[in-house]
C-alpha cells in the first residue's frame, strides 16, 4: 500500500487516543472511589495524576498538528484526525473532572443520602467507555446510543440536585419549626451545607462527564460518516 | 444545463470587438461534454465522459497518470485534432455549440478556450509581440492599452512594464508561465484551459500563479489539470477525479471531494491507498 509510513501513523493515532481514554476511565474510577471513602491516598494520586494524562493530550496534539502539516490528510483521513484531535480535548477534561471528584470526598467520603453517587458516576464513565470503543470501531450506531443514554443521565442528574435541595430546604423549615435549636449546633449546619456544595458540585460534574462523552460520540460519527447530527 | 444560443463566434473568424458582458451567472454551465470518448487508435483514453463545468468557477481534473485527464482537457479547444490517429466521439458543447460541429473553425474556438501549458513557452519574441501575437493573427492591431491590460491581467506589468522590448526567454520561468497566460487572455477568451501550469515552477512561482487564477476566474472559466491535489484543493471550486481507463469516476464541489468523496475509489486514491 503507497503511504505505508503516513497509513502506520493514522493507525497510531487512533490507539493511542482508545490507550488514552483507558488510562482515563482508569483515573475516573479511582476518583469515584476516592470520593466515595475519602480516601486521601486516592484522591491525592488522581489529582497529583493528572499532568499525566495532560502530557497524553499534547502528545496526541502534536501529532494531528504533525499529520496536518506534513502529510496534509483529506477526507477520512482528514476527519480521523480532526475527530482525535477533539476527542483528545474532551478526554482531558473528563480528566480534569475526576480531579475535581477525588477532591469532593469529604473527610469521610460519601455524598448526600438522597443521591446515587456510584451509580451516576459509573454510568457517566460507561458513556465515556463505550463512546471511545465507538470511535475505536468506527461504529456509527454506538455512537447514537452513547447520546441518547446522556438524556437519561441528565434527568437522573436533575432529580438527584432536587432531592439534595429539597432536603435542605425541609431542614431549613424543620429547623424553623424548632424554633432555631439548629443555631445552638453551628457545627452540624456547617456539615450539611458542605455535604450539600460537595453532592451539587459530584453531580454537575458527572453530568458534564457525559456531556463529554456525547462529544466523544458526536465527533467519532462524524469521522465515520460525514454526520454532524451530535455536533452541537 | 442552461440552454444557451449557439456562440457564431466560433463559426466566424471575426471576432467582435464588443466584451462579452460577464454578469453574475456563478451557476450557468459554460461547457459540457456528453459522451465523449476519445480514442487513440484502438486505444480508449476517455471513457463515456458527461460533464458540466460551470462558469466563472475553476474546475480541477485530478487523477492518476495516463487517466485520460489531459486527453479531455485537450478535447475541450480541439488540441487533439493535431494527433492523426485520435478520434472523438460524442459532444463537447460550448455555450450551446458543438465545438466538434463541421462548421467550427478550431482556430477560432482556441480564440475563446486558450490554452496554458505545462512548460512554460514564450515564442522568441518581445515581450510585447508574445501579447500581441493573438491579437495580430486576427488581423487586430494591438493597442499599448491591449497589452497594458493583458498583463496587468496575468500580474506581471508591474515587473516588466519598462522592458516590453526585452525577450520573453530573459524572464524567469515563473514570469514566463505568466507571460503566457498574458498571451491567452489578450484575445478575450471566455475559458482558459491549464494542463499543470505550475508543474516546471518553484513554490513561490506557483503560489503567484495559484493567487493569479483566483484572480482570473472572476473573468474567465478556468480548467487546470494538476497532479498537485493539494494545489486543486486549495484553488479550486470543482474538481473532477479520473481513473484509469478514462473514466470520470466523481465530479463534485471540490470541498465534498476532498472531506467526503462519495466514490471509495476517489477516496483511496486521494489519500494515497490507490495504486
Amino acid at each position: 500500500m503507497p503511504r505505508e509510513n503516513y497509513q502506520k501513523r493514522l493507525d497510531g493515532l487512533r490507539r493511542d487516543v482508545v490507550v488514552m481514554g483507558e488510562f482515563v476511565r482508569e483515573r475516573y474510577d479511582t476518583a469515584i472511589e476516592a470520593a466515595e471513602t475519602g480516601d486521601d491516598d486516592l484522591a491525592r494520586e488522581v489529582i497529583e495524576g493528572d499532568h499525566e494524562i495532560n502530557d497524553r493530550y499534547l502528545e496526541l496534539e502534536d501529532e494531528c498538528t504533525e499529520l496536518l502539516a506534513l502529510q496534509q490528510p483529506v477526507a477520512g483521513d482528514l476527519r480521523l484526525v480532526t475527530a482525535s484531535f477533539k476527542i483528545s480535548t474532551d478526554l482531558e477534561r473528563v480528566g480534569d473532572l475526576a480531579t475535581n471528584l477525588a477532591g469532593y470526598g469529604g473527610p469521610d467520603g460519601g455524598f448526600h443520602p438522597a443521591v446515587d453517587f456510584r451509580n451516576l458516576a459509573v454510568d457517566a464513565g460507561d458513556m465515556v467507555a463505550d463512546a471511545v470503543a465507538a470511535y475505536e470501531m468506527g461504529d456509527p450506531e454506538a455512537c447514537r446510543t452513547v447520546a441518547a443514554r446522556d438524556d437519561d443521565l441528565d434527568e437522573r442528574c436533575r432529580r438527584a440536585s432536587e432531592a439534595v435541595v429539597r432536603d435542605l430546604l425541609e431542614a431549613d423549615r424543620a429547623r424553623d419549626a424548632r424554633n432555631g435549636t439548629a443555631e445552638g449546633k453551628p457545627d452540624r449546619l456547617a456539615a450539611a451545607l458542605d455535604d450539600v456544595s460537595r453532592s451539587l458540585l459530584a453531580i454537575r460534574d458527572v453530568e458534564r462527564v457525559g456531556d463529554h462523552a456525547v462529544n466523544i460520540a458526536a465527533r467519532a460519527l462524524y469521522m465515520v460518516e460525514n454526520d454532524d447530527e451530535l455536533i452541537y | 444545463m442552461a440552454t444557451q444560443e449557439p456562440d457564431d463566434k466560433l463559426i466566424s473568424t471575426e471576432v467582435s470587438a464588443d466584451e462579452t458582458v460577464r454578469n453574475e451567472r456563478p451557476d450557468e454551465t459554460v461547457l459540457a461534454a456528453k459522451d465523449l470518448d476519445v480514442y487513440y487508435g484502438e486505444d480508449r483514453a476517455i471513457d463515456d465522459v458527461s460533464i458540466e463545468i460551470p462558469e466563472n468557477k475553476v474546475t480541477a481534473l485530478i487523477g492518476p497518470s495516463g487517466c485520460g485527464k489531459s486527453t479531455f482537457l485537450r478535447c475541450i479547444n480541439r488540441m487533439n485534432d493535431q494527433i492523426d490517429v485520435c478520434r472523438v466521439d460524442g459532444d463537447v458543447v460550448f455555450k450551446g455549440k458543438n465545438v466538434y460541429d463541421g462548421d467550427v473553425d478550431p482556430v477560432a474556438l482556441r480564440r475563446k478556450i486558450g490554452m496554458v501549458f505545462q512548460k512554460p513557452n514564450p515564442f522568441p519574441k518581445s515581450i510585447r509581440e508574445n501579447v500581441t501575437y493573438g491579437l495580430e493573427v486576427q488581423g487586430k492591431p494591438a493597442t499599448e492599452g491591449d497589452v497594458e491590460r493583458a498583463l496587468r491581467g496575468a500580474a506581471l506589468y508591474e515587473e516588466v512594464h519598462d522592458k516590453l522590448d526585452t525577450s520573453g526567454l530573459d524572464l524567469s520561468g515563473g514570469q514566463q508561465q505568466r507571460l503566457c497566460i498574458a498571451r491567452a487572455i489578450a484575445p478575450d477568451p471566455e475559458v482558459i484551459l491549464m494542463d499543470e501550469p505550475t508543474s516546471a515552477l518553484d513554490p513561490v512561482a506557483a503560489s503567484k500563479i495559484e493567487d493569479l487564477i483566483d484572480t482570473l476566474v472572476e473573468e474567465y472559466t478556468v480548467i487546470i489539470v494538476t497532479h498537485n491535489m493539494q494545489q486543486a484543493a486549495r484553488i479550486s471550486d470543482k474538481t473532477a477525479v479520473f481513473l484509469t481507463g478514462g473514466e470520470l469516476v466523481e465530479f463534485d464541489d471540490t470541498a465534498t471531494i476532498f472531506e467526503n468523496p462519495a466514490d471509495s475509489r476517489v477516496e483511496d486514491y486521494i489519500t494515497g491507498k490507490f495504486g
